[in-house]
């Protein structure tokens, strides 16, 4: 090692704590990089590989019922490469050890395994069915496991009115329900939702569907249009009572999926560009204090013949050095952390293989950002070393010039004390150094507040949709639209206090050239068991003539109040009709559309009919409720919002708890490092004058207050501008993790800010006392004896 | 060493030192800076404190206004031990008692003149207004001045100015023209005698110049940590009559 590099390590050694903070700021961005790319990455490539190993589908087509045949059609559409029909069928389950009611999804599979079946099976434990055992289904390991059951168990199911004990004998997941939720729900309800691999021939005589299929799905040829064999699908199945076909952008699995990546990608950028920029401040200001200090051995290092490039690379290497250390510990934490995430994704996402890929170019890009870093933060005081002619960084430097300034004022000098004049001239006189470190500062604070954010919006969504805008206990989803005479039966049923039917009706809605498939609830008041209420928990009315539509819908079909849209019904009479858009409103989750139940059933032209019902229930009847339920035809899903609710919160829980968590302690390393070094660099500065104060009687705390005063008022002004700027962070973060499927709240609880108050103060206070042992610890004799 | 101590039986001293003793630890190498030193100051004396370096003069100031703590031995102030204060006490003493000149001036770069004095008014308790006393310096014109905006001798007038505003009863003067040149230190020596002569404050200067010593009413010499000499000026020269 050479001598001016013995000579660094030493230096740094004996200023470990302000470049350990340099490190840990470094390491925080670095981690936060190498984790999310890691975590990005890792989820494009499991769905990648899940869906090409397992040939996931690309195009979708729900009908009600087709003749096989069509099956061949569909295959020589030009551009298609497989089609499979299936038959798919939501069911009620009676799950051993579950009071409630639960949903089983039906989904037909080839007897006979093949190597070209679409969507296939990921068996984890136990086997495939085998033919002639129609008992046999193989079930989503969610569902197994949450409700502790496993192959070779049986659960009851009523399937076409007629109950029927089926036999699992295999664990498995498919990559149509990576995630896997409910149809009409956006939380997986675990327990109470499992989807069934069962034999074709099976299902087809369980269902009277012989011949037949009602689901269809095609992956295409490389180069064929997805938007022309949608179209051409939609032609050929309209008379079989077509949903309309959709590409993987509309499956709802993807979706999520596809939106998490998205969000992934968000903090990529955004969170260790804030932590480099950070580390770019600190190190400005570390150095520069390194070179103010260090003028009389850079004088002597050039007298004694060392190159301007040697001298401006030993101060270099006083910002790689920490900088390459945060990068490496960055990087392992980063490591660490990314496959932490990814086992929190495992909860959510049902991959079959999840894999936890590390990419070389990330780990590249995260040294040379590091390292730009470190350039951009040295360059300053660098370049000032490399400048200093040697003569004059012999001779001190010349004593900092004050000038008298605004508060200077007679008027305002009378009210402050010295000590206080003493701490605002300091600010006073570099003011961009000022104003940077309550920048920094707030930094701190605005991530606090966006970390927390997402905790406020998560919970107003949950207020809203759980509490405000649906008070019914219990949702039943018929199998088949039915007429009103029928579906009264459900309200005779024991414990049902309030009931609410509603009607959902699938359609094609067209404005202009803008075509979007979509339903429709028809419900019979604004105010019953389900309430129209926008993100802001304010409560909509439904119109009784018109259409109301989430304003993103509208968005996306370029309407507005007013505009008349035509809609065309796919299901019943499959009726073209024109409806006036009588307003918007914005909702929290999906996007729908309401009208009242009368002009619906108008406008279906077929005299009325009910698909689901919303019901109320007296819990001490309950069991008896669910046991009616569990035994009744017709009834394709049941769910339960109270249960919904709680595996919806435990879901988010420890999710939300991880990541509020990683950013609560990445935001007190940044306010830690901002306060601390400030302090110790102002402490460098000026021991001389604070010694000399405690010579001319100020006692410990009074000096203290002069020094720390500084970083108090600092922080202080940081903690409005962190307000505001988190505010603004979490308005940013608020659209960026909007989409389709969800749209985020922007409410803030009073708690949000005394939190990042609180925590800003305190960790304010740590690095300050951290540096007062310091300062009280200063020999008076000591710092008397020679001139800075 | 010679036995004409200025000592008189009948005047309690201010500052009473008995048998002090210093040793430092350098490095591996144990340093005895003062040896058993006995001293007696007496109220309005002006004190040339005079030795070479290393003679143990600084750490003999250093211990008097109490910023630094003996081996052994004992100070009285007033009559009241002051090697057995503790750290707020001596705290106390400096703020109230003592005035300290440094030879650096230690001024606060981000205060005026007047700021620099009103800091020690501000605290003390029963200070002279700081204008009085940097007029008293010679400093009534140049109040709103910053240190940088000064030259030596004024910045260590503001010193002065600021170590006497509180009315210290003890002012501890460490080689107050030590960064100074000729004139411009006798400008210096000049208002710490006015100071000593108008407001009757027990003063003590330490220095290595000897031609200093003939300002003072009692010379007190120090080599290798021990009192060589302490002798009476039959009669104290102004400073304008020095000469090295």
């Amino acid at each position: 090692m050479t001598l001016l590099a013995k000579k660094m390590f030493r230096e740094l050694l004996h200023l470990k704590g302000q470049m350990l903070a340099v490190t840990a700021v470094v390491a925080c961005g670095i981690s936060v990089f190498v984790s999310m790319s890691s975590v990005k990455y890792s989820l494009e490539a499991s769905r990648e590989q899940y869906y090409s190993k397992y040939r996931f589908s690309e195009v979708f087509l729900q009908v009600k019922r087709a003749p096989e045949q069509y099956r061949e059609a569909v295959l020589r559409i030009p551009g298609v490469a497989s089609v499979s029909s299936r038959i798919v069928a939501d069911v009620t389950l009676d799950v051993p050890g579950l009071d409630e009611p639960a949903t089983g999804r039906l989904i037909s599979v080839p007897e006979y395994r093949t190597e070209s079946v679409l969507n296939d099976l990921f068996i984890e434990s136990g086997r495939y069915i085998e033919p002639g055992h129609p008992e046999e289904v193989i079930a989503s390991k969610p569902f197994l496991e949450a409700n502790g059951l496993s192959p070779g168990d049986r659960i009851a199911a009523v399937i076409n009115g007629r109950r029927k004990q089926l036999v699992i004998v295999g664990m498995g997941l498919s990559p149509e329900y990576i995630y896997e939720v409910q149809p009409g729900s956006f939380f997986p309800d675990k327990r109470r939702f499992g989807v069934f691999w069962m034999g074709r021939r099976a299902l087809e005589s369980a269902l009277d569907m012989s011949g037949a299929f009602n689901d269809l799905s095609l992956t295409l040829a490389h180069g064929a249009s997805e938007k022309d064999i949608i179209m051409r699908l939609d032609q050929m199945f309209r008379r079989y009572g077509s949903l309309g076909a959709y590409g993987r952008s509309e499956q709802l699995s993807d979706r999520f999926i596809v939106d998490e990546i998205k969000q992934v990608g968000i903090q990529i950028t955004f969170l260790p560009a804030v932590f480099l920029a950070v580390a770019i401040f600190l190190l400005n200001m570390v150095l520069r204090r390194i070179v103010a200090t260090q003028r009389d051995q850079i004088a002597v290092l050039k007298a004694m013949g060392f190159s301007n490039e040697e001298v401006g690379l030993h101060y270099l290497g006083f910002a790689m050095i920490p900088t390459a250390a945060g990068a490496v510990a960055g990087t392992l934490l980063g490591a660490w952390l990314g496959r932490e995430l990814m086992n929190i994704y495992a909860d959510f996402y049902n991959f079959a293989e999840l894999v936890y890929l590390f990419r070389a170019e990330d780990l590249v890009l995260s040294v040379l950002l590091s390292f730009a870093a470190a350039l951009i933060g040295a360059l300053g005081a660098v370049r000032s070393a490399v400048r200093l002619p040697p003569a004059e960084a012999m001779r001190p430097e010349s004593p900092v010039v004050y000038r008298k300034g605004v508060l200077d004022r007679p008027s305002l000098q009378k009210k402050i004390s010295v000590p206080a004049r003493i701490i605002l001239r300091n600010l006073e006189r570099r003011p961009w150094k000022a104003a940077l470190s309550v920048v920094m500062i707030s930094l701190a604070v605005a991530i606090l507040i966006a970390g927390r954010y997402t905790y406020d919006a998560v919970e107003r969504m949950v207020q809203v949709e759980f509490n405000e805008k649906h008070r019914e206990d219990v949702t039943v989803v018929f199998n088949d639209p039915m007429p009103p005479s029928v579906a009264y039966s459900v309200t005779s049923l024991p414990g049902v206090l309030e009931h609410e039917y509603y009607r959902e009706e699938p359609v094609s809605m067209r404005f202009a050239h803008r075509i979007r498939r979509q339903s429709v609830k028809g419900l019979q008041s604004a105010d019953g068991l389900q309430r129209l209420v926008d993100k802001r928990n304010r409560q909509v009315d439904l119109p009784t003539s018109g259409i109301l539509l989430t304003s993103d819908l509208a968005a996306i079909l370029g309407v507005r109040r007013g505009d008349t849209l035509g809609i065309e019904f796919l299901q019943g009479r499959q009726l073209r009709r024109e409806v006036r858009v009588a307003g918007t409103i914005d909702e929290i989750l999906g996007l729908s559309a309401y009208m009242h139940i009368r002009e619906l059933d108008s406008l279906a032209g077929d005299g009325g009919a009910f698909n689901a019902a919303y019901l109320r229930i007296d819990q001490t009847k309950a069991g008896e409720l669910y046991s009616e339920f569990k035994n009744m035809p017709g009834v394709g899903s049941i769910m339960m919002l109270k249960a919904l609710k709680e595996s919806f919160d435990e879901l988010i829980a420890e999710s939300m708890m991880t990541s509020t968590f990683i950013l609560t302690s990445f935001a007190c390393v940044l306010a830690f490092a901002v306060v601390y070094n400030g302090a110790r660099i102002s402490l460098s500065e000026r021991s001389r004058e604070l010694v000399s104060l405690r010579v001319l009687g100020m006692t410990r705390g009074e000096i203290s207050f002069i020094l720390l005063g500084e970083q108090a008022l600092l922080t202080l002004l940081a903690v409005p501008l962190g307000f505001l700027s988190g505010t603004g962070l979490s308005a940013l973060l608020a659209i960026a993790l909007s989409s389709e499927l969800y749209r985020l709240p922007l409410v803030f609880g009073a708690s949000n800010f005394l939190f990042a108050f609180a925590v800003v103060v305190l960790v304010s206070a740590v690095s300050a006392a951290a540096v007062r042992r310091r300062l009280v610890g200063l020999d008076l004799v000591e710092a008397l004896k020679t001139r800075e | 060493m010679e036995s004409d101590s200025g000592s008189n039986p009948h005047v309690p001293p201010v500052l009473k030192i008995s048998g002090l003793s210093k040793t430092y630890l350098m490095g591996e190498v144990i340093v005895d800076a003062l040896k058993n030193v006995s001293i007696d100051f007496f109220a309005g004396e002006l004190v040339v404190l005079l030795g070479a370096s290393g003679s143990g003069k600084s750490t003999l100031l250093n211990i008097i206004g109490g910023l630094d703590v003996p081996s052994g031995g004992k100070l009285f102030f007033y009559g009241r031990e002051i090697t057995a204060a503790t750290e707020a006490e001596l705290t106390a003493y400096r703020r109230r008692s003592i005035g300290f000149v440094f030879q650096f001036y230690n001024l606060i770069s981000s205060l005026s003149a007047l700021e620099n004095v009103q800091l020690v008014t501000e605290i003390a308790e029963n200070p002279m207004p700081a204008e009085e006393a940097l007029r008293l310096v010679g400093l009534g014109s140049r109040l709103n001045h910053f240190p940088a905006q000064l030259s030596g001798g004024e910045q260590q007038r503001v010193a002065i100015a600021r170590a006497v505003a509180k009315r210290p009863e003890l002012l501890l003067c460490d080689e107050p023209t030590g960064a100074l040149d000729y004139q411009t230190g006798k400008l210096v020596l000049e208002v710490i005698e006015k100071v000593n002569r108008e407001l009757g404050t027990t003063t003590l200067v330490i220095t290595h110049n000897a031609s200093i010593a003939g300002m003072a009413d009692r010379v007190v010499r120090l080599g290798s940590g021990e009192v060589t000499e302490d002798r009476r000026n039959p009669a104290r020269k102004t400073p304008s009559e020095l000469v090295w």
